[in-house]
């Protein structure tokens, strides 16, 4: 059952501009929240629970709290960068709701402290950048932005800046790097973005969808919010879910919900004829479930991550029989592949290597020791490098092999697929 | 200070240093290809992975900063596991080029293959194919596919030379190191990025397939190049001086050393060497030994010095030679042949002062603050004004000029030699052969010289830092020192070395030792 | 332990001894007359000995399949001989997938001692220790062996293929 708690109103387009959303409870909790201290907002978000919904899931108020005392400007930067494969939640609230991404940052920039922010948007939303910054032109003329907002004396300025087509850059440091002007490669870390970030100072990096989730923390407060979800994961989220489903999309959930509830209630189970096969719960760099595992997943931190998967960004995959998974796996290694920055030696030659190795079996060329390789080279690229990609890499390839053994088994024996008219992409 | 264990053995470190500093300073090896002491940190190799106890996760040992009580290890099996695939990692798409590569014998990848291995490779996939001998500028070669993208470079043109031109193009592994299209690898200091390139990426065109280094010697020298007195190690064999590269002092060059400087082993190089001492006039040159033809010039200037007396006779010096030189010929000159006509040739005064920021100094003699100190002792003060007054006024009857050993960086040597045409007797002691002198009417005398890299003696900089060097080869054995060559020109006979004197005692005297040469 | 065989009575008796040495002699060549082809004896230089593939013979530079050197003066064969008779010059070749070949290979043969390390320490099958030995030459002659006699001179016909280009190596993705 879906909870409508950010999604309630994106049906209606009127809800783009400003008066719209102003119709519908807008910018009210903006007003409530620049009466309270900052220093109670932090509070009140740490007591929520509220996880990062970019992938990492770390508390955000924690990450709040990171922020030194020491006299530097600080700045918020709202990661839309959204590269993820198979994510697509922020795209909509962005197109459907730019306003209250607006409204959710200057409440955490109030919060922080922070007097300057930019949404980094990816290059390739075109219709994401026009509306949102549309929607920053009509909010700086009345006033919700600049100096003195509504008149309580905090002064702040947004800027939207644009990606071109990196998806490095959706990893913090990389992004940090990408808005300096250099080439968008992740950082060493320590020092930590909170300490010294943007410019070399502290900066605080969130997902779109957190910082829209700070606005119904603010408004019905912490107790409210922890009224849906489970214990540790608290709250609602979006899932994108795309694949083999009847209805995909976006659909706003509590966290904890059954998978399985999600794909045969919310989006109408697999085509007809079909059976479920595979889940991909988290992202294309979640370890993949199989069927039998998905029965007992719930959609939260916990629970996947006892099943050895992750919940990540929340892009549900859903793949029915009629796909082959070495050629799904040939896919998200290319992938790999191509974005790797290339500053660290185990992922920039790994992902090569994984994906000359998956493709070689695919197109018939496969040793049956390839497999077992897949499986080394990828325990080698993980926990190894600057940033995560490398374990983003290898974390499917891993599962992918482990899971599906019989049919990279067949690929190499046989070389073609298992399954019969499966769709080959060629790279 | 704080103290830690790594691998068993206690060090003491100061604050804010990080483990792979505390590791060579205690002496012990760990495996590291893009971390360098006079670059920033990047962290990209990925090989100096270390065990810290009470932390799960592997740490890179150059930017993690070392707390007091740290125990730090990299013998256990899981870092060298690590280590090993961190190396086959780079070794993937690394061509097989060790054949043609210079930089074999010296290479990282190597050095580490032979510690670590994974001897067995598991690649069979295609190697990535990129450029190959890449002309990057004037003096440095690229090769991308040997690049292991440590990025060494590019801090260094970043952070010391400040010119800012290499970079990281693409991304993934097809990354590659290169220039921009109208902005080539032209700076005074481009040679350093061959030095740190841990592979042979970069290649010096100057080096380029001359020798293989197992074959070279090192000995450790001063740069003669100009007053900075960078601390050089000069590779040779029998053959001869092949390069010259940077060697590590705080005070004077940290780490590195200037394009010019690595030009200073050619004019050492017997091809570019007086090997036998000339002597006579225009169209009537015969060959000597060099310690005959200084007796016998010797002889000349002494009859000289009784017929015109003794302001008949003035020495010319350069800052090329060894502050001993200088205090031996000086005391020689005003002792026996009572002379104070010394003068020092300076060649560029209105370049003197220049400095460009990093090391290349205007004043291109090595010691030219010794040989000040050296005529302040003697209180010996004359002007080069005065030279040329008694040069018009024809008083000097004999010159005698040590000439510079580095002639590139004395262009106006012909000019010099117009001054001196006048002089009736000229003694030119020098380490190569000199053109001009060729067409010299009056009586010469050529006097093959000893270089730098074949003195023991001491050099002191622009600062006034005195630094010390050995023998490092001879190259040719029959040339003299400065101060021989003056003492055979007063007189005087040359004293054996104690190792000479032993030998010369002791060798058998026979038919075949006395007559030797007769067969 | 030594065996000490006592002389036996009858060879005191230098007759014998004599007789049986000379019966011996007499029974070859008497064989030998009769049956000439199982002499073992090789009647040089009409014939010659057939040496086996791994010869050690005189020195062959392998050429590739369009006729240039094989060898990219890696200077290997130099390091490992242990006579030190190989002198290699090299120089920047203009095809930048060949980059390095040698100007100058020369052996000393008076030198080599034809032990064969050069050939096991080549990583590109350049060099091979031939199946012709036997030169002979007077004094004064040139010992020298330059590129021209180790890899063109006529009895090699045209120079001998080494067993893997380049070409292929990077065709292949290696």
């Amino acid at each position: 059952m879906e909870i409508k708690l950010l999604t309630e109103h994106y049906d209606k387009p009127e809800y783009r501009s400003l008066e719209g959303y102003k119709k519908h409870n807008g910018y009210k909790v903006l007003a409530k929240a620049l009466k309270m201290e900052p220093k109670a907002i932090v509070e009140e978000v740490k007591a929520s629970g509220l996880r990062g919904r970019g992938g990492a899931g770390f508390p955000t108020g924690v990450k709040w709290g990171f922020l030194p005392n020491n006299g530097e400007p600080r700045y918020l930067l709202c990661n839309a960068d959204e590269g993820e494969p198979g994510t697509f939640k922020d795209r909509l609230m962005m197109e459907r709701a730019p306003h209250q991404l607006i409204e959710g940052m200057i409440i955490s920039a109030f919060a922080i402290g922070s007097q300057k922010s930019y949404i980094y948007i990816r290059g390739e939303y075109d219709d994401s950048i026009r509306i949102v910054s549309q929607a920053l032109k009509e909010a700086y003329a009345e006033g919700l932005l600049g100096k003195n907002i509504l008149g309580s004396g905090f002064d702040h300025d947004m800027d939207v800046y644009v990606g071109a087509g990196a998806y490095i850059c959706g990893e913090e440091t990389g992004m940090i790097s990408s808005l300096e002007g250099k080439k968008g490669q992740p950082k060493l870390k320590p020092p930590f973005p909170a300490v010294k970030g943007y410019l070399g100072k502290p900066t605080i990096v969130n997902n779109v969808e957190t910082l829209a989730a700070v606005i119904p923390i603010v408004d019905k407060g912490a107790q409210a919010y922890r009224q849906h979800g489970t214990e540790k994961s608290a709250g609602t989220k979006l899932f994108s879910v795309s694949g083999n489903v009847q209805r995909p999309g976006t659909y706003e959930v509590a966290l904890g919900y059954p998978l399985m509830d999600l794909i045969n209630n919310e989006c109408g189970g697999v085509k007809p004829g079909r059976k479920l096969k595979a889940v991909i719960p988290g992202g294309s760099s979640a370890p993949v479930l199989t069927a039998e595992e998905c029965a007992r997943a719930n959609m939260d931190y916990e629970s996947l991550a006892q099943l050895g998967s992750m919940l990540g960004s929340g892009a549900v995959i859903v793949i029915d029989d009629s796909n082959c998974m070495v050629d799904l796996l040939g896919v998200i290694m290319h992938f790999y592949h191509h974005e790797s920055c290339g500053q660290c030696t185990p992922c920039r030659e790994g992902t090569g290597w994984l994906n000359k190795i998956v493709h070689s079996i695919v197109s018939g060329h496969g040793r049956l020791q390839d497999i077992d390789l897949i499986v080394r080279v990828s325990e080698h690229m993980m926990g190894r490098t600057i940033c995560a990609l490398s374990d983003a890499a290898a974390l499917p390839a891993i599962s992918f092999v482990k899971k599906f053994r019989e049919e990279f088994e067949f690929y190499v024996r046989e070389g073609r697929s298992k399954v019969k008219g499966a769709a080959h992409v060629e790279m | 200070m704080l103290k830690c264990k790594i691998n068993g053995k206690e060090v003491e470190v100061p604050e804010g240093t990080s483990i792979i500093e505390a590791f060579k300073l205690s002496g012990q090896d760990i495996a590291h290809y893009c971390w360098h002491p006079g670059l920033s940190v990047a962290g990209v190799c990925r090989l100096c992975m270390v065990e810290i106890e009470g932390q799960p996760k592997l740490q890179i040992a150059c930017n993690t900063q070392v707390q007091d009580g740290m125990v730090i290890n990299n013998n256990s099996e899981t870092v060298k596991d690590v280590v090993r695939w961190g190396l086959d990692f780079h070794l993937i798409n690394h061509p097989l080029d060790c054949p043609i590569c210079d930089q074999a014998g010296e290479c990282g990848l190597q050095d580490q293959y032979m510690q670590f291995g994974k001897y067995t490779p598991e690649m069979a996939e295609r190697k990535v194919k990129k450029r190959k001998v890449v002309d990057l500028g004037p003096t440095v070669v690229l090769d991308t596919e040997r690049c292991i993208l440590c990025s060494r470079c590019v801090r260094f043109t970043d952070e010391v030379s400040k010119t800012h031109e290499l970079g990281i193009f693409n991304r993934g592994d097809r990354s590659e190191i290169g220039t921009f299209k109208d902005r080539p690898l032209d700076n005074k200091y481009s040679l350093n990025t061959v030095d740190i390139c841990p592979v042979g990426a970069l290649t010096s065109k100057d080096f380029r397939f001359r020798q293989r280094v197992w074959y070279l010697k090192t000995a450790e020298s001063v740069c003669p190049g100009c007053s900075t007195g960078c601390n050089v190690n000069v590779y040779y064999n029998e053959e001869g001086l092949w390069r010259v590269r940077p060697r590590y002092n705080a005070e004077v060059n940290g780490h590195w050393m200037c394009d010019e400087g690595r030009d200073t082993y050619k004019f050492v190089n017997r091809k570019a060497r007086l090997l036998e001492a000339r002597v006579g006039h225009k169209d009537s040159w015969q060959s000597e030994a060099p310690g005959s033809a200084a007796k016998q010039a010797g002889v000349k200037l002494k009859e000289v010095l009784e017929s015109e007396g003794p302001e008949s006779v003035a020495l010319v010096l350069t800052g090329q030679y060894t502050t001993e030189e200088y205090e031996a010929a000086i005391g020689l000159f005003q002792s026996e042949l009572n002379s104070t006509l010394i003068y020092h040739w300076v060649n560029n005064p209105e370049s003197f002062e220049d400095f460009d920021g990093l090391l290349l100094r205007g004043d291109k003699n090595p010691n030219t603050k010794g040989l000040l100190q050296a005529l302040e002792q003697a209180g010996i003060d004359r002007p080069w004004q005065d030279l040329l007054d008694r040069l018009k006024a024809g008083s000097i009857k004999t010159l005698v000029v040590a000439g510079p050993e580095n002639q590139s960086v004395f262009p106006d040597q012909l000019e010099k030699l117009e001054m001196f045409k006048e002089v009736e007797n000229l003694i030119w002691l020098t380490a190569g052969p000199v053109e001009g002198l060729e067409h010299r009417a009056k009586p010469t005398w050529q006097i093959p010289l000893k270089t730098y890299i074949e003195k023991a003696g001491s050099f002191v900089n622009h600062q006034g830092l005195k630094q010390s060097f050995q023998v490092g080869t001879i190259v040719v054995s029959s040339a003299l020192t400065l101060a021989e060559a003056v003492t055979l020109l007063a007189g005087q006979e040359l004293e054996l070395s104690a190792q000479d004197q032993i030998l010369q005692q002791n060798r058998k005297k026979n038919f075949f030792t006395e007559t030797r040469g007769a067969l | 332990m030594s065996i000490v065989k006592k002389p036996k009575a009858l060879s005191k008796w230098y007759l014998p001894g004599i007789l049986s040495g000379m019966g011996f002699t007499f029974k070859k060549l008497v064989t030998n007359l009769f049956n000439p082809k199982a002499m073992p004896t090789l009647n040089y230089p009409e014939e010659h000995y057939q040496y086996g593939p791994r010869f050690k013979g005189n020195h062959v530079l392998t050429v590739k399949k369009d006729g240039s050197l094989r060898c990219t003066a890696c200077m290997l064969c130099a390091t490992n001989c242990p006579a030190d008779c190989i002198k290699i010059v090299a120089s920047e070749h203009e095809d930048p997938t060949v980059e390095k070949y040698p100007i100058s290979y020369e052996i000393d043969m008076l030198r080599c001692v034809f032990c064969g390390f050069c050939e096991e320490a080549c990583p590109v099958d350049a060099i091979r220790m031939g199946p012709e030995w036997q030169t002979p030459a007077l004094n004064g002659s040139n010992f020298i062996y330059d590129i021209q006699h180790l890899a063109y001179r006529p009895n090699l016909k045209g120079g001998i293929q080494s067993r893997l280009d380049d070409e292929e190596r990077h065709k292949a993705g290696i």
